[in-house]
């Protein structure tokens, strides 16, 4: 029986150079390349001796011939002149650099068109070659994730690793990572790990290093910049400050959100300015820097998974949310405004903390405190037995919750926690810092 | 000679990847500054192009306008690509008899000079092997992609270069002939008959800059040089033949050192600052904290400069590839003494140099030593490049009809795919929609004008090449002259348009065109008067009579001309009794200096005659 044309293509390794003659005559030649996951069918990719990619039809009745793939390219490999660059500063001592996938540390590759991870510390340094400028860096390989793939188990690895990282002689640790649940992974760090002898920096890119205009080259180097500062002991976050390549902030990792799917000045530290600056390879700071704490460094106990964060929402059916909570320790909801929900969902409430669950309101402003005394509303949940969190973003109460629930089997003792001051998580004191957003 | 065009267009429809309209405008809503850099590594192939733009180290400003988004500040991903936007490169495919892709995949071609501020530009193959008649002879079509158009250079310094977002992600049609011209006069016929297929369409932009040119030159021996973004046609001819002469040269001058066992030594450049200290004039004048570096190449004496004064030099290269890293320019051997360097002074220099007198001198000046450096390595890189003859690269081509390096030419290592965007599966259903709607192609246009309407055979051509055939068969269908309309259409209009400064984004509309061809027929306005007219029309004029009026071009009538031609007949009067008509001229001047711009020229020519016949007829004489 004879095969389809379509299926012998399909079994040829990529990079093989192929010919496929449709019946109606139609000749196309190139190299075979993987079809993008949304290609129609019977459609195949071909790399013609352009550069370009085609998509090109398989009709059951075309012809195929292969031939091996061929020599690697004749092109010469050309050095890379780079710009003569300034005499580097006194070496401090090393920077741990802990990859975890994400944009920042994965390439293209020019076979196949893919994006796939960035492998090993020659690689890493070689995408990155100003990075050792200030000093060594150690490139240690923790994990390789799309940060959305990142687990509370991950969060622990992590902890381990950067406390690993120190013990070993670390100045600081950059964590590079995805950006869209870095504010997850940041928060539930700053919770994990005490007496912190130096920076953790956690960075990312929100354009991937094979296109020339990532943000990922220039947030890296601003990242380690920061993590061979003296004097700063706890979690931060290194970013685009704007839309240019001349500013990052560096944010608390409590008081960070990504707050726009693509733009690369996407993070932002809610409702106060951001810890400090970085411009001219020069680290600047705007806010008050917690103090090194008495502790010897170590990482608590892991997070307790039977917590969870709820987007109160109009319409949402008490009894499926009752639901939702019926297994939890703690609860984390987002509410509206200056901290409310519907008054139909008191009952369930009232319930969850009645058997020792602890509920607790954020806000889904995303700027500003929830505050129980000003609506009735507000009061009743307080006599529900909900607990207030300030002006904590609701996914770091979340991340808050899940550690404090980890320390403690006590409802009191991790309301507690939960309520205490631990890694700047909370401000009490509001300015005017600007526009809302 | 071989030659390929590379014909680019600008759609008239949306941005290719993002909603913003194709409009360019002089707002300018917010500045954003980036830095770009070649990607590759240790283990992959970093493009030479791509590399030599990044090793500039240069900062990039962008004007951020109202036709830019997010999208075009590389802050959101790309959208699907724009239907409209394939549709009409797929009907030009179709007219071109080229065979339509399957599926079109949307590629990245690094460039990191800034142009786009994502690093690349995406492109998109859309159909292969077409072909195209012009003057008997088919020329074959390789590739039509459709691609965006890059960012607006707007001004460059030697740390920061400005671009203006308005003009970033405008769809392009890029069609592609194979190497197959011989000729210059042929390549700029070629780009004619591919600039009205394109045009044919009615979905291309029009005015300056919105179709541009390049040029592959390769010659026996020589190698393949690209001369980039051409934008006067008539000027295709002078750059074909401009380069093939360099190429020959250089192919000459290569011979030469050879013969001679010419080299170029491995070491670096050498600082020779402490020799300057006592230059006061020229380019390398002492400044104080430049640097003077100098590179001695065996050998080379002799062959620096131009052979014939108009003739390529080896100089010239070398100093285009100092330029290329922002330096000013160079000194040579060949030169010296002179520019403020006297004959002790290049003895003591050949001596700090080691140079005999067989070889060549090059001495750069740069604000720091880094910077001279890399212009040493770039100068050195092009003098060992002179042994083996023509270097491969991009020609920036300079409005005298030269060019002048740019760049090395890019590679295929800058192409990668374009993960953001999905492909799009071009089915039998969208091809037989749109090949249900054809534009009538060029020749039969031609044809189709040559019979139903009185035109001499280049009107018709004129015609059909500026793509104004359906405005011109609108107008006529009105009750206009063919032979007015023709020729506002493809002369005036066009040439208005040419005298405008900027970038031609004005335009007249339809009404007033008609209004204007209504005066004409009438005699309120001469011909003469249309070029004023239209000026004033493109510089905002409300009416024909109000552009009329800013000249002072208001019409004379019939009766009006009549009587000032007897006035100067009878101002006149003796000269005319005494010469008869040959005093013709004479007071034809004296007229014209009254309704010029006012009144056709002919008639005022009858109006006089008939007056000098008048006058002469009245007093006997022959006429």
């Amino acid at each position: 029986m004879a095969t389809d044309p379509i299926d012998e293509l399909r079994r040829l390794p990529m990079g093989e150079l192929v010919t496929v003659v449709n019946p109606d005559g139609r000749r196309w030649h190139g190299r075979l390349v993987p079809a993008h996951e949304l290609s129609g069918d019977r459609i195949i990719q071909l790399k013609l001796e352009s550069g370009y990619n085609v998509g090109v039809r398989v009709d059951p009745g075309a012809k195929i011939e292969h031939h091996p793939a061929p020599a690697s390219s004749t092109e010469k490999r050309l050095p890379v002149e780079r710009p003569p660059t300034a005499p580097s500063a006194p070496a401090s001592g090393p920077v741990a650099l802990l990859t975890t996938g994400g944009t920042i540390a994965s390439r293209v590759d020019y076979q196949t068109g893919g994006v796939r991870p960035v492998h090993g510390e020659r690689e890493i340094l070689s995408f990155f070659p100003e990075l050792e400028q200030g000093g060594p860096v150690r490139v240690v390989r923790v994990l390789d994730k799309l940060s959305e793939d990142v687990s509370r188990d991950d969060w622990v690895l992590l902890a381990h690793q950067v406390e690993a990282a120190f013990r070993s002689g670390a100045v600081g640790v950059v964590i590079a990572h995805g950006t869209d649940t870095l504010q997850f992974t940041a928060s539930a760090l700053s919770f994990l790990l005490e007496g912190l002898p130096g920076p953790v920096v956690l960075v990312g890119a929100q354009r991937s290093p094979d296109r020339p205009s990532s943000d990922g080259f220039t947030n890296m180097a601003a990242a380690v910049r920061v993590a061979r500062e003296p004097d700063l002991y706890e979690v931060v976050v290194v970013m685009h400050a704007g839309l240019s390549d001349d500013q990052w902030a560096v944010h608390r990792g409590t008081r960070v959100r990504k707050m726009h799917s693509s733009r690369r000045d996407a993070f932002a530290t809610r409702n106060e300015p951001p810890l400090g600056r970085v411009a001219n390879g020069a680290v600047s700071w705007e806010q008050a820097r917690r103090p090194r704490s008495g502790t010897l460094l170590a990482v608590t106990k892991p997070p307790d998974g039977r917590g969870a964060l709820l987007w109160m929402f109009p319409g949402l059916d008490p009894t499926r949310a009752a639901e939702f909570a019926r297994t939890l320790r703690g609860l984390v909801l987002a509410g509206t405004g200056l901290g409310h929900t519907a008054q139909e969902h008191l009952a369930w409430i009232r319930a969850a903390t009645g058997r020792g669950a602890v509920v607790a309101m954020t806000t889904q402003t995303l700027g500003g405190s929830v505050d129980p005394y000003v609506y009735a509303t507000g009061r009743e949940l307080l006599r529900a037995g909900v607990v207030f969190a300030g002006d904590m973003l609701p996914e770091t109460a979340y991340v808050k919750l899940l550690w404090a629930l980890g320390q403690s089997d006590d409802p009191a003792e991790v309301t507690r926690l939960f309520l205490a001051d631990r890694a700047g998580e909370m401000v009490n004191r509001h300015t005017d810092t600007g526009a809302v957003g | 000679m071989k030659a390929g065009l590379e014909v680019h267009q600008q759609l008239a429809t949306a941005k290719l990847f993002c909603r913003c309209p194709s409009e360019l405008s002089e707002a300018v809503l917010g500045v954003v500054r980036r830095s770009l850099r070649a990607t590759g590594g240790e283990d992959h192939l970093v493009d030479a192009a791509a590399a030599f733009q990044s090793a500039r180290g240069l900062i990039f400003r962008y004007e951020i306008s109202p036709s830019s988004c997010l999208v075009d500040l590389d802050e959101e991903p790309p959208g699907l690509l724009n239907p409209e936007a394939l549709d009409v490169a797929l009907t030009v495919a179709m007219m071109l008899g080229a065979r339509v892709l399957d599926e079109v995949e949307v590629m990245r071609k690094i460039v990191v000079d800034g142009s786009n501020t994502s690093g690349f530009q995406r492109t998109a193959l859309v159909a292969v092997d077409g072909a195209i008649d012009v003057g008997g002879q088919r020329y074959r079509i390789d590739t039509i992609a459709l691609e965006e158009d890059a960012a607006r250079r707007i001004d460059g310094g030697a740390h920061e270069v400005s671009f203006r977002l308005d003009r970033l992600g405008v769809p392009l049609i890029e069609i592609a002939t194979a190497p197959e011209i011989t000729q210059g006069a042929e390549a700029r016929a070629v780009a004619e008959e591919i600039g009205a297929v394109l045009r044919s369409t009615g979905r291309v932009r029009r005015g300056i800059g919105t179709i541009r040119e390049d040029l592959n030159v390769s010659t026996d021996g020589g190698a393949r040089v690209e001369i980039k973004g051409v934008q006067q046609l008539r000027l295709l001819e002078k750059y074909a033949g401009v380069e093939e002469e360099r190429q020959r040269r250089l192919l000459e001058v290569a011979t030469e050192l050879r013969r001679r066992g010419a080299s170029v030594p491995p070491e670096g450049a050498r600082p020779v600052t402490d020799l300057l200290r006592e230059v006061v004039e020229g380019p390398l004048r002492f400044r104080d904290g430049w640097v003077v570096v100098g590179l001695r190449f065996r050998g080379f004496a002799g062959l620096l400069r131009a052979n014939t004064p108009d003739g390529p030099r080896l100089g010239r290269e070398l100093a285009d590839h100092a330029r290329s890293v922002g330096l000013g320019g160079l000194l040579h051997s060949d030169e010296l003494p002179g520019q403020g360097i006297g004959e002790q002074l290049l003895v003591r220099l050949r001596r700090e140099l080691d140079a005999e007198p067989a070889d060549a001198l090059v001495l750069l000046a740069a604000p720091d030593l880094a910077r001279a450096h890399a212009a040493a390595y770039r100068v050195q890189g092009r003098a060992r490049a002179a042994l083996d003859g023509v270097p491969p690269e991009t020609r920036d081509p300079l409005p005298d009809g030269t060019t002048r390096y740019s760049r090395p030419l890019p590679g295929r290592n800058r192409m990668y795919p374009e993960t953001d965007v999905p492909p799009t599966t071009i089915d039998a259903a969208r091809t037989e929609r749109l090949q249900g709607v054809l534009p009538e192609r060029p020749s039969a246009t031609r044809q189709r004008l040559a019979a139903d309407f009185a035109l001499r055979p280049e009107r018709i051509d004129q015609l059909w090449r500026s793509g104004e055939v359906a405005r011109f068969e609108q107008f006529v269908a009105d009750g206009r002259t063919a032979n007015n309309v023709a020729r506002l259409l493809t002369q005036e209009l066009p040439a208005a348009m040419g005298r405008l400064s900027g970038d031609g984004e004005r335009e007249v509309s339809d009404d007033l065109l008609r209004a204007l061809l209504v005066a004409l027929e009438r005699g309120t306005i001469a011909k003469e008067a249309i070029p004023p007219v239209l000026d004033e029309l493109l510089a905002g004029a409300t009416s024909v009579a109000d552009a009329a009026e800013r000249r002072g071009l208001v019409g004379v009538s019939g009766d009006e001309l009549g009587d000032m031609a007897g006035k100067v007949v009878a101002a006149n009067r003796e000269l005319v009794l005494a010469k008869g008509m040959a005093a013709f001229s004479a007071l034809m001047g004296d007229l014209m200096k009254e309704v010029r711009g006012r009144r056709d020229g002919k008639e005022v020519a009858a109006a006089l005659r008939t007056k000098m016949a008048g006058l002469l007829a009245s007093e006997g004489r022959p006429t």
